[in-house]
């Protein structure tokens, strides 16, 4: 320990820690209204991700075209997958491996278990050898443990090296992304923080000049230095190497100029060869910032010089019970590319400081809860809108998606589900109350309605301004709430589709076989659009299917699995499963067909993933075998009925006016993979002008429930959508999920927009001859 | 390897390694490298850093004389901030990867290092025997380099590119901590060059 900042009393410096507290020790609704009010932010990751979208798109293709199908994205995350999986599974083995071949170049080994466990070796090691300066490399396992504070605290300083690490920390924040860490700021902002802490006049506008700044403010830092700190990409077992990545080459100052070298790192990042680690510099650099390779990428293997020390802290803090965690292991993969964030329409509104908690994006809100508690996600959870997109660009296929649910079922149990959602789950799960219920409200929202298909702002009128209304008027002010139909569609099919002989019509081709289709309404069709389902039964009948309409058919119970309410899904995936076994049982239908493209996802992914935790084999059986049956309404149309030679009575379009545009619905792209059949049926058997929108797969922000709890965040999200959508200059928006389109025509009729927003089957409906 | 396979390897080395930032380029001996270099806009002062006994190296130290000849003045790399910011260092690669357009670096002492990571333009000789297709095919070579043995390659670096950040506002700002220019040379083998 040096005189200079042993006559630093350690407590000034955690005082003023505590005048200059990082962002994330703020409470989550606070971090996020900041957000909200912050242009910047918005403005920033509004342009960075359709433009990452496309670039990383034509990395890998220029990849594929190049060398061919084993290096397409897809090839290669099976690939990294398969190594990372191993590591996991292996790890023991590999942490020995690891050990013996660093301990054997030279390197000293530290196991931590926590995170006050590897700050407290890295402090007493500066204590031993009197290091009062530290310059670092981006590390986020240093941002998880938070030794920077630690080590201030202790008198040393930390300085970050590189560019948007050392401006987040003159800043007192942290990185809002992964990667690129000071996305959220402009350079109006770079250039004051750099002047005030330099004190000195640093340009505003001149990024090329502020970069130079830096270089020689860090320089004098890396040559003055007694230790440098780096995080790993990868450590490999069979030699002992860490592997570092970086594109300013501030790593390889930190690693090469201090003469103790510090590595902090997950045991995550364990993986077995160089050949592994190839396949993961391709996707790691593509996904996160569409490069070939980053400028540089390090390779060490113990100390290089005489004199030189290396040591390296292997963080667990959390890590053993993931991989304990038959689900939660699979996070384990990770190579923190940050390509989650990148896609997320919910992170492109309130960035990583909201989205997160230290770890930012999608991953963020799967790993928080096992480094920093299940309260520090708590809030941050509740942004996801489910989209499931960042799982398709995870370059290691981990599943994000169905990991929030199950995180956000675990602040459930915790913490209790909101008494409302309580009240309407419990209520859902009991068909018959739920039946009398919704019936009961189909009369007495007349005066929020007065009869009309909305509630809006318009339609409350005064009675928006009741204190018990107030919330609800809120919530219209920018979507307009749908209204129960007066007669669901349950109703207004009885009697009509029971006889078997009745409906079979001409119109189906000789080779198309004679199709029996038990029809899955899904409770937003049945109640609320049941307009939207008797297109889909009309048109699947103009094509001479029998549809039949099991009418004890309830919630499919994806609501309540969306807010974490597991318990209440159980009893409602258990309902719809013997509902229809015993429909198909007594119409021999070939399929199940739902025209709501969430619910075909619960009864054909969730289910069977629900029964596999429970691990109720019976349940889990049954779950598989009707998976087998059920079809999107698109597909069914296109692939089973058009593809067998059906032909679809309708019109063609003769000089119509009408001009479409196509919303991809979240789980018809991403869970489903649906793209081409609506489009063709739009095109090639409706005869109609389609523009494609720009961003086309990005959510239109509903997301369940979130749009009620993050109403602003939905907001943003949806005018993105109706912008685009309306940028085509088309006149109907259609789409194939009644989620979307309860919400896109909420927001039509509250802005008073023109575009009509319809359902493929109301499209194709329209033109039945 | 055959003349065509060689020149394909070469474009794209040259295409990916251009993608990144990064000038590349084929010569067919030692002393045109050595010319190459000394009209280079980098030795506009006169001056080259290298690692020390770099003339010692069997396959690159016979460079040194053709530089001294074009008049160039030789300087042995020393202490990390005496070489800081020099306007022009050379050193040797193990290998280049037209997949990605990388040279690797291989070398234990920190005078050797820093040539590379301190110095503004950074020039790299690479043998065209040296240069293989794939990252795939290093990965095997990379693993003989850091097994422990007597030459044990304890520091190694993949160098793709200059120094390049886009950390402010996502404009590309080259230069940050290391070169501001690299230039690899890949120069047909002895062997090849006589025939």
């Amino acid at each position: 320990m040096t005189d200079n900042y042993s006559a630093t009393p350690p407590q000034q410096v955690v005082s003023e820690e505590k005048a200059n507290p990082t962002n994330e020790h703020q409470p989550f609704a606070e971090r996020l209204a900041v957000a909200l009010k912050d242009e910047n932010l918005h403005s920033a990751l509004t342009r960075f991700a359709p433009s990452w979208r496309a670039s990383r798109k034509d990395i890998f293709a220029t990849e594929e075209a190049d060398y061919g199908s084993d290096f397409s994205f897809e090839h290669m995350r099976a690939t990294l997958r398969t190594a990372k999986d191993y590591a996991i599974e292996h790890q023991p083995e590999l942490i020995a491996q690891f050990r013996a071949n660093a301990e054997a170049a030279g390197a000293v080994i530290f196991e931590a278990r926590t995170a006050e466990d590897a700050n407290r070796y890295i402090a007493e090691l500066c204590q031993r050898k009197g290091i009062d300066l530290v310059v670092k490399s981006k590390t986020m396992a240093s941002e998880e443990t938070e030794l920077n504070s630690y080590l201030e605290a202790r008198g040393i300083k930390a300085v970050e090296t590189d560019l948007g690490e050392w401006v987040a920390q003159l800043s007192h924040e942290r990185p809002s992304h992964m990667v690129m860490p000071i996305i959220h700021k402009t350079r109006q902002q770079v250039g004051a923080v750099l002047s005030e802490s330099l004190g000195r006049e640093i340009s505003r506008e001149d990024v090329a000049e502020q970069v130079a700044v830096i270089r020689v403010e860090h320089r004098k830092s890396f040559l003055n230095a007694g230790m440098g700190i780096s995080g790993a990409n990868a450590l490999m077992a069979e030699s002992g190497t860490v592997m570092i990545m970086t594109n300013e080459g501030n790593g390889r100052l930190v690693t090469s100029l201090p003469l103790v070298h510090v590595v902090i790192a997950g045991y995550d990042k364990l993986i077995g060869t160089f050949a592994d680690a190839m396949t993961q510099l391709r996707l790691l650099a593509r996904s996160a910032t569409a490069q070939q390779m980053t400028s540089y990428t390090t390779f060490i293997t113990g100390p290089a010089t005489p004199g030189k020390e290396m040591h390296i802290v292997l963080l667990d803090n959390g890590r053993s019970e993931m991989r304990a965690d038959p689900r939660f292991k699979d996070a384990l993969r990770c190579i923190r590319c940050a390509a989650c964030s990148n896609i997320c329409p919910s992170y492109q509104q309130v960035g990583g400081h909201a989205f997160g908690y230290i770890y930012s994006g999608a991953i963020g809100l799967v790993v928080t809860p096992f480094h920093h508690g299940l309260e520090a996600d708590a809030g941050p959870q509740s942004l996801c809108v489910s989209c499931n997109a960042c799982e398709t660009v995870c370059p290691v296929e981990i599943p994000l998606p169905s990991l929030i649910l199950d995180v956000r079922s675990r602040v459930v149990e915790a913490k209790g589900l909101p008494w409302l959602k309580k009240v309407i789950f419990g209520a859902m799960a009991r068909p018959r109350l739920f039946d009398s219920a919704v019936r009961f409200f189909s009369f007495a929202q007349f005066p929020a309605t007065r009869g009309g298909r909305y509630i809006s702002t318009r339609s409350l009128g005064v009675l928006g301004k009741v204190p018990g209304v107030r919330p609800i008027a809120q919530l219209a002010r920018w979507r307009s709430l749908p209204a129960f139909a007066p007669r669901p569609l349950r109703d207004r099919v009885k009697g009509q589709l029971t006889s078997a002989s009745m409906d079979r019509t001409a119109t189906a081709s000789p080779e198309v076989p004679n199709l029996t289709v038990c029809y899955f309404a899904g409770c937003m069709i049945d109640r609320l659009f049941p307009e939207m389902g008797e297109a889909a039964i009309n048109v699947m009948k103009a094509c001479g299917v029998q549809v039949t309409f099991p009418q004890k058919q309830n919630c499919c119970g994806l609501i309540a699995l969306n807010s974490g309410d597991r318990a209440d899904c159980v009893v409602m995936a258990r309902q719809t499963i013997t509902t229809l076994e015993q429909a198909l049982k007594e119409s021999k239908a070939d399929y199940i067909v739902g025209a709501t493209t969430s619910c075909v996802v619960t009864l054909t992914q969730d289910y069977i993933r629900l029964f596999e935790d429970l691990q109720q084999q019976g349940w889990l059986q049954r779950a598989r075998a009707l998976s087998e049956k059920v079809m999107d309404f698109a597909s069914f149309v296109d692939r089973v009925l058009l593809a067998n030679g059906a032909m679809l009575p309708v019109r063609k379009s003769g000089g119509e006016d009408v001009i479409v545009t196509y919303h991809d619905s979240c789980q018809s792209i991403n869970c489903l993979g649906l793209r081409s059949e609506a489009r063709h049926i739009i095109q090639e058997v409706l005869g109609l002008e389609l523009r494609e929108m720009p961003q086309s797969d990005v959510c239109c922000g509903f997301g369940g429930s979130t749009s009620i709890e993050h109403g602003d965040v939905s907001e943003l999200i949806m005018n993105n959508k109706l912008n685009n959508a309306e940028s085509t200059g088309a006149t109907v928006l259609v789409s194939d999920n009644p989620g979307c389109l309860m919400h896109l025509s909420g927001g039509v009729d509250a802005s008073g927009r023109k575009i009509r927003v319809m359902h493929i089957a109301q499209l194709i409906a329209e033109r039945l001859a | 390897m055959s003349k065509l396979a060689c020149t394909n390897l070469f474009t794209r080395f040259q295409q990916r390694l251009s993608s990144a930032g990064g000038e590349s380029h084929q010569v067919a001996s030692l002393t045109a490298a050595a010319e190459l270099i000394a009209a280079h806009s980098a030795l506009m002062a006169g001056n080259i850093i290298v690692p020390p006994d770099f003339g010692l190296h069997s396959q690159w130290g016979v460079i040194l004389p053709h530089l001294s000849g074009q008049g160039i003045t030789i300087h042995e790399a020393g202490s990390p901030a005496s070489v800081a910011d020099a306007p022009a260092g050379l050193s040797g690669a193990e290998l280049a990867i037209a997949e990605t357009g990388s040279v690797l670096l291989a070398e234990n002492a920190l005078e050797a290092r820093v040539v590379s990571m301190l110095t503004l333009t950074h020039f790299v000789l690479v043998s065209e025997s040296k240069l293989i297709p794939m990252l795939d095919d290093a990965a095997a070579i990379l693993l003989q380099l850091a097994r422990a043995g007597s030459d044990q390659r304890h520091y190694m670096s993949f160098v793709t590119g200059p120094s390049r950040t886009a950390d402010i506002e996502r404009t590309l700002t080259i230069g940050v901590q290391g070169p501001k220019v690299l230039c690899v040379i890949i120069v047909a083998d002895q062997k090849e060059a006589k025939l």
